[in-house]
């Protein structure tokens, strides 16, 4: 079972993607309200893949995807945006994240991003 | 989706964003250039947006997307203008969205949007006028007063 660290500071936001990904056989180990608290959980949990968002308190979501890429070049990042971001998401890109989702979410849309990637992984 | 349980959800995080939201506008009318409360507004703008628009209520996803689109260009300035093109204009933006909210409270849905107050949003600041953004010029004193 893959193991997934949700980051995002609205619990709506987390609580939905839990809802569309732990049905499919995914674990969710920890949920991150902002960008220092996902740093600090990826390095205790070492989850298969962080779903991040780019705009958190504290630290964006960019900024935790370079910390933790430093930390772990391996790491398995997938961003959720928003319409509108595309020069964040480009840059979360080029910081290392793997992928992208768009809010409002898809439920096929965010499996059919996990599969890809986490297949990649293997 | 269970309907109920994310409008729950919703009502119960958009008003603590706007709480969150109102506070730091009184600390804007203070100090205009507070990077930390600029900052907020912004993600509180861009949180009810990504929630309102997951429940499809069009109205409060595009008046808090406006909201957020404003903050942007204040970020990018680093400083809230005072007048109708600043401060007036967030604190209305505020008003809205705790309208629109309070109607999902009351009856399920969002209230219509304020056409009015959307137009207002959509202007760029005439950097001529008075109180806008390229005739500001940083002046607690006088921010505070107005």
């Amino acid at each position: 079972m893959k193991r997934i660290l949700i980051a995002d500071d609205a619990s709506f936001m987390r609580q939905m993607i839990r809802d569309i990904i732990e049905p499919e056989g995914y674990e969710v180990v920890g949920e991150a309200a902002d960008g220092v608290d996902v740093i600090e959980q990826f390095l205790e949990l070492r989850p298969d893949l962080v779903m991040m968002d780019i705009v958190m308190p504290k630290r964006s979501g960019i900024d935790a995807v370079k910390a933790i890429k430093v930390e772990d070049p391996g790491a398995t990042v997938v961003m959720c945006s928003a319409l509108g971001q595309e020069m964040l998401v480009m840059e979360a890109i080029e910081a290392g994240a793997k992928d992208f989702i768009v809010k409002p979410f898809k439920p096929d849309a965010v499996l059919t991003t996990l599969g890809k990637v986490l297949e990649k992984e293997i | 989706m269970d309907l109920a349980k994310y409008r729950a959800l919703f009502l119960e995080e958009a008003t603590d964003h706007l709480s969150e939201m109102s506070r730091a506008l009184l600390v804007l009318e203070k100090r205009p250039d507070a990077r930390e409360a600029i900052d907020e507004v912004f993600r509180m703008a861009h949180s009810i947006k990504g929630m309102a628009g997951s429940l499809g209520y069009d109205a409060i996803t595009d008046l808090s997307h406006k909201l957020e689109d404003t903050m942007e260009r204040f970020r990018s300035d680093g400083v809230v203008p005072a007048g109708e093109a600043g401060m007036a204009l967030l604190f209305a933006g505020l008003e809205g969205l705790e309208t629109m909210v309070a109607a999902v409270r009351a009856d399920g849905e969002p209230a219509a949007p304020d056409s009015a107050l959307l137009r207002r949003l959509e202007v760029e600041p005439d950097p001529q006028a008075s109180g806008s953004l390229g005739s500001l010029e940083p002046d607690p004193k006088k921010v505070a007063m107005s």
